[in-house]
């Protein structure tokens, strides 16, 4: 069976008087159906952009997806009217978001919150739209979700909120599901509850997910595979375990390398990497990485580095990595 | 209980609570007025010109013709009120859908309207609800739909403000993200968060076109078959140096009316207003 979602060379920029900026540039990505992709990355590489891009979300102006296909179960998502995503989103890819209590409407209750998602999408009646939020409220784990039903956002937990947009995404059981950071704003216990969430919704439905995060702790604990971006591009791809085993981009190592280990010495500074993401209108001629990285080459100003394959499943775009392997 | 709390905010403003309470006593005399007063108020049914309290029963007296007083401003009542409800109506029906389009969609449609309303605002409000009136003829859907004409802009500028604020909210996004149409954000999940500031501006409105059909009805070109309070005032005008109670009475009519109108916008204000609630 082809994958649910499968991304082709995706190149979304950003039209601004500033100049043209390349937010996405050529990433590809396949999430197969119950597999969980994490889309990793420093604040502004392009992740939430490159899942909206994927949604047709972004606005234009002064976003512009100028090539590249998302294919979600085989239709090209880019050429499709606006007409038909009002169909596809909510109906087929499901979208969670990062804080969940701004991402509810602040006066309307849960209810109406999960059977307006119904009745955009199925021709349920009120009456039928509230058994079926009351169900998925249950399904999404609400202690007391009867009560719940009547609730306003305001009244309820953070954990609570994001149930509730979870169920407001898996309610017409789309075939994949988009998470921007969903477990970023929550506590750390919540957190983990959620997660399980979402990776017991997965096994029930067979969902394909991009899970999209900057907390390395948790790409560990919910991915298959992980994605790694920087400056819009995607630099290393790999299956979860060889990635934490053996990062094969100086990126990749050092973000790993800047995530706390319980248990580690105290007086042992966190190793971070040096700089910032540079701006996307300012991005070197060569590697992005290059001004930032610990193992830059000549060759790395000059040329920008392709996409290779070191082994089965792994890719990098990275000299100093195709050098190790030669 | 969120009903309840709104209420009891309502009820926090004193002035507020008066002036509803005033109002509620106004809208009973116009729901009671033909039962109260079944011949026609513009009748003649007596001497003209007896002071209040003149005849038993002419409490407020009669005018230059002969006619009842009190039957001309409770069916006035009734008047006023409504062209003062529609008149708001149609000015929000208006306001709201061409500000909710203009912040919501934004760039050339944004711009569009809002010159559009620019040029309503350009035009003296009266000497607008005048010229319509004049070319639409003097009924009372007319004037209704000339104050309404005039009086959208203020209301459409307000949603718009709103609406600008909150197309961009994370919860629109998570709305387009669930594949909702437009429409169905715009009407179903924007709208009930912009709607508590221009309810205020609405019943502010009312206010304004009591005082507009007031004013039109004075000038003498209001429905004549209505004996609408702003009429009773320009009937009564010629004798205002001999007679002043003719034109006094519903001038007070409308001076209350209005001044209650304001409070109970006032207190919309501080019930709806999530920035005042804690004061």
């Amino acid at each position: 069976m082809a994958a649910p979602l499968e991304v082709r060379d995706l190149r979304t920029t950003l039209f601004t008087r500033r100049g043209e900026m390349p937010a996405v540039d050529g990433l590809s990505l396949t999430v197969g159906a119950g597999e969980t992709v994490a889309l990793v990355g420093e604040s502004g590489c392009g992740k939430s952009l490159s899942a909206l891009s994927i949604m047709r979300l972004l606005p234009d102006p002064p976003a512009r997806i100028v090539g590249g296909s998302v294919l979600l179960n085989g239709r090209d998502l880019v050429t499709l009217s606006e007409e038909a995503m009002l169909k596809i989103r909510g109906q087929e890819i499901g979208m969670v978001f990062q804080d969940p209590l701004s991402s509810l409407n602040p006066v309307a209750t849960v209810e109406r919150q999960i059977a307006e998602v119904l009745m955009a999408h199925t021709d349920l009646s009120r009456s039928q739209a509230r058994r079926r939020a009351l169900e998925l409220l249950e399904q999404v784990g609400t202690p007391d979700a009867a009560r719940r039903l009547d609730a306003y956002p305001h009244q309820l937990s953070g954990g609570m909120c994001q149930r509730v947009m979870i169920a407001c995404a898996i309610a017409c059981h789309p075939s994949v599901l988009i998470a921007d950071e969903p477990t970023t704003a929550l506590d750390v216990t919540v957190q983990a509850q959620v997660l399980g969430l979402l990776e017991h919704l997965q096994v029930d439905s067979g969902m394909a997910m991009i899970f999209i995060t900057h907390d390395l702790g948790v790409v560990a604990e919910i991915a298959d595979r992980v994605v790694v971006m920087y400056a819009g591009r995607k630099v290393e791809e790999a299956p979860v375990d060889d990635l934490f085993e053996a990062p094969l981009h100086p990126y990749t190592a050092g973000l790993i390398a800047a995530t706390p280990v319980p248990g580690a010495q105290r007086a042992q500074r966190l190793a971070d990497i040096p700089g910032m993401v540079p701006p996307l209108n300012a991005l070197p001629t060569g590697c992005a990485f290059a001004p930032r990285c610990k193992r830059v080459m000549d060759v790395c100003w000059k040329e920008k580095p392709e996409l290779t394959q070191p082994a089965p499943g792994r890719m990098v775009a990275c000299f100093a990595a195709e050098k190790d392997a030669a | 209980m969120e009903r309840f709390g709104f209420l009891a905010r309502f009820a926090r403003n004193r002035g507020a609570l008066a002036g509803a309470l005033m109002i509620l006593v106004v809208a009973l005399a116009a729901l009671v007025a033909p039962l109260a007063f079944p011949i026609d108020p513009l009748r003649i049914v007596g001497a003209p010109e007896l002071w209040p309290g003149e005849a038993p029963e002419f409490p407020l007296g009669t005018d230059s013709l002969g006619r009842d007083i009190l039957a001309m401003i409770v069916h006035g009542a009734r008047a006023t009120l409504l062209i003062g409800l529609f008149a708001s109506a149609v000015a929000t029906l208006i306001g709201v859908s061409a500000g909710a389009i203009a912040g919501y969609f934004g760039g050339w449609i944004d711009e569009t309207m809002m010159r559009v309303a620019e040029l309503f605002q350009t035009i003296p409000n009266l000497i607008f609800v005048l010229t319509i009136v004049m070319i639409l003829g003097s009924t009372l859907t007319n004037i209704v739909i000339a104050i309404g004409i005039v009086s959208w802009t203020s209301i459409a500028r307000l949603t718009r403000a709103e609406f600008l604020a909150l197309r961009d909210r994370e919860f629109v996004q998570a709305c387009r993200a669930m594949g909702m149409s437009n429409l169905r954000i715009i009407v179903g999940e924007i709208l009930p968060n912009a709607l508590p500031p221009v309810i205020v501006l609405s019943s502010l409105v009312v206010a304004g076109a009591v005082l507009f059909e007031s004013a039109v009805s004075f000038l003498g070109l209001g429905d004549p078959n209505v004996a609408s309070w702003g009429r009773l005032i320009g009937d009564g005008r010629q004798l205002i140096r001999s007679s002043w109670y003719i034109s006094a009475i519903p001038g007070v009519a409308v001076m209350v009316t209005v001044l209650c109108l304001n409070l109970i916008g006032d207190g919309l204000n501080d019930a709806l207003n999530p920035k005042l609630r804690d004061r």
